[in-house]
C-alpha cells in the first residue's frame, strides 16, 4: 500500500489518470451535525431566521461537491453526472444527519467529492443555524461506499477499524506449557499470543507434521489457513513468529515438537 | 572486573532504591549508576487508562531481556545490570519496568541504559492492553520506538 499521491522523492503530485480506463464511479459519505433539540425544532418548523434551511444547505453541497478540485489540491475537476444530497433529522439524537452521494463516468474517484459535499452541508447547516445555536458541533464525516475503479469496492464497516481493537478484559496472560506431541506422531505445538490470540480465538493448537506441505513456517501458516481460513490472519500486517522461543520466518524449518508462537509487534517497557 | 546480571520478570512491584543498594552492595570499583523506572501512564492511546494488563512470552522473555544486557556488556564497559520487568494488572502510577547499569563511569551506564530501555521495547516479547472507560484494547506498536531502537544500528563514527 503506498499514497498515490506522493512520488518516488516523496513529493505531492497529481496523478495521471489519462491512461487509466473510464468506468463508473459511485461515493456515498455521511456526517452530522449536533445541535439542542430546540434549535432542531426551529428548523423542521422553518422558524430559523434565515429561512429554508435544508434547502439552502442541499444547494451548497452540491455546489461544493462541483468545486472539489479548487479547494483540495491535487483532485482532478471532475465532471459529476449525479450528485443528491440528503438530510435525516434525528430528534432522538438531537442532530441533522447529512448523506451525499456522487456519481459519473470517468477515471478517477468521487470520494472526495461526496466528502466535501457532506461538510459543507454541515457548514452550511451552522451558519444558516448560529444565530440560535452557537454550541452546534460538526462531526462523525466520513465515507460509507465507494464503487468501481482500481482499489475496488469500498464498503465501511466491512473492513476493521483503524482504531483500536476493543476487546473483554479477558485474563491476564499465562501462556501453558502446553501438551508434548506423541512421539508415534510427529507434530508442532503452535501457540497464539496477546491480541492475536482474542482475534483468531484460538490459544494453542497441536499441527501433525505430515499435514504440512513443507516443513517450515510458512508450510504451516499454509495447513493452518486450510483449517479454518481466520488463519489468514497470521500473514497479514505485521504478526512475529518464534521457533523455540528464537524469531523466526517463514522459510524457517521446523521439526517435530517444535514450540511455534505467533504474536502481535511488542509493547513493552 | 567482577559482574553482576541479574534479570527478572515478576507480578509484585519492585523498589528501585532496594534494587540498586543490592547492585552496588560490597562494591567500591563503580564509578556511576543510573537507573531507569517506567510507570504506568493514565494516558496513552485513549484518554482515562484506568488500568493495564502486561501479557509476556514465558521463557522468551527471559532470554530476549538476557540477550540485550549481553549486547549491552559488548557495546560499554558495565560492572552491573539489573533489569525486572513486571507483568499482570497494574494501574497509573505504577512502576512497570526497572533498568539499573553500573559502570566506572557515568557515559557508558547512562548510554547502556538507554540502550537497553530502547531495545527492550522493541525486542521483548511483551504486550499491553490498556482499560479505559471506553472499553480494553491492545496497544498498537509505535513507529517512534523502532526510530528510538535503530539509533544504535548504524555503526558510524558517532555511536560506541
Amino acid at each position: 500500500m503506498s499514497l498515490t499521491h506522493l512520488n518516488q522523492r516523496g513529493e505531492a503530485h497529481m496523478v495521471d489518470v489519462a491512461d487509466k480506463p473510464e468506468s463508473r464511479r459511485e461515493a456515498s459519505a455521511s456526517g452530522y451535525i449536533q445541535m439542542k433539540p430546540e434549535t432542531l425544532a426551529l428548523l423542521r418548523e422553518g422558524g430559523l431566521p434565515k429561512g429554508d434551511v435544508l434547502a439552502t444547505a442541499r444547494i451548497a453541497a452540491i455546489q461544493a461537491a462541483k468545486r472539489t478540485h479548487e479547494l483540495i489540491p491535487l483532485c482532478h475537476a471532475l465532471a459529476l453526472s449525479k450528485v443528491s444530497v440528503d438530510f435525516r433529522l434525528d430528534e432522538a439524537a438531537s442532530r441533522v444527519e447529512v448523506t451525499a452521494s456522487c456519481r459519473l463516468n470517468g477515471r478517477t474517484g468521487v470520494e472526495m467529492e461526496a466528502l466535501t459535499a457532506v461538510s459543507v452541508a454541515c457548514l452550511t447547516l451552522y451558519d444558516m443555524c448560529k444565530a440560535v445555536d452557537k454550541d452546534m458541533e460538526i462531526g462523525g464525516v466520513h465515507l460509507d461506499t465507494k464503487r468501481g475503479g482500481k482499489s475496488g469496492d469500498y464498503s465501511r464497516g466491512s473492513i476493521p477499524a483503524p482504531s483500536p481493537i476493543v476487546t473483554g478484559e479477558g485474563v491476564a496472560g499465562q501462556v501453558s506449557i502446553g501438551t508434548r506431541c506423541d512421539i508415534a506422531s510427529p507434530c508442532v505445538r503452535v501457540k497464539c499470543l496477546a491480541e492475536l490470540r482474542e482475534r483468531l480465538g484460538v490459544s494453542e493448537l497441536v499441527v501433525p507434521l505430515d499435514s504440512l506441505a513443507s516443513t517450515d513456517v510458512g508450510g504451516l501458516k499454509a495447513a493452518l489457513v486450510e483449517r479454518d481460513e481466520r488463519f489468514a490472519g497470521l500473514s497479514e500486517g505485521r504478526v512475529l513468529c518464534a521457533v523455540n522461543q528464537v524469531m523466526a520466518v517463514d522459510a524457517t524449518p521446523i521439526t517435530h515438537d517444535d514450540e511455534i508462537a505467533f504474536f502481535p509487534p511488542v509493547t513493552g517497557g | 572486573m567482577q559482574r553482576l546480571r541479574e534479570i527478572r520478570v515478576q507480578e509484585p512491584p519492585f523498589d528501585a532504591g532496594i534494587e540498586q543498594a543490592a547492585l552496588l552492595a560490597g562494591r567500591s570499583d563503580i564509578g556511576a549508576v543510573v537507573s531507569f523506572t517506567g510507570l504506568v501512564r493514565d494516558f496513552n492511546e485513549q484518554p482515562d487508562v484506568t488500568a493495564l494488563t502486561l501479557e509476556h512470552y514465558p521463557g522468551m522473555t527471559e532470554a530476549a531481556l538476557d540477550d540485550i544486557v549481553t549486547q549491552a556488556e559488548a557495546r560499554w564497559p558495565l560492572q552491573g545490570a539489573r533489569v525486572i520487568h513486571r507483568v499482570g494488572r497494574m494501574t497509573p502510577g505504577d512502576p512497570i519496568v526497572l533498568v539499573v547499569v553500573a559502570s566506572a563511569h557515568r557515559r557508558a551506564a547512562f548510554e547502556a541504559c538507554d540502550f537497553i530501555m530502547d531495545y527492550l521495547k522493541t525486542r521483548a516479547p511483551f504486550w499491553k492492553k490498556e482499560h479505559s472507560a471506553n472499553g480494553d484494547y491492545w496497544v498498537a506498536e509505535r513507529e517512534s520506538d523502532h526510530k528510538d531502537a535503530s539509533r544504535w544500528e548504524s555503526d558510524d563514527d558517532d555511536s560506541p
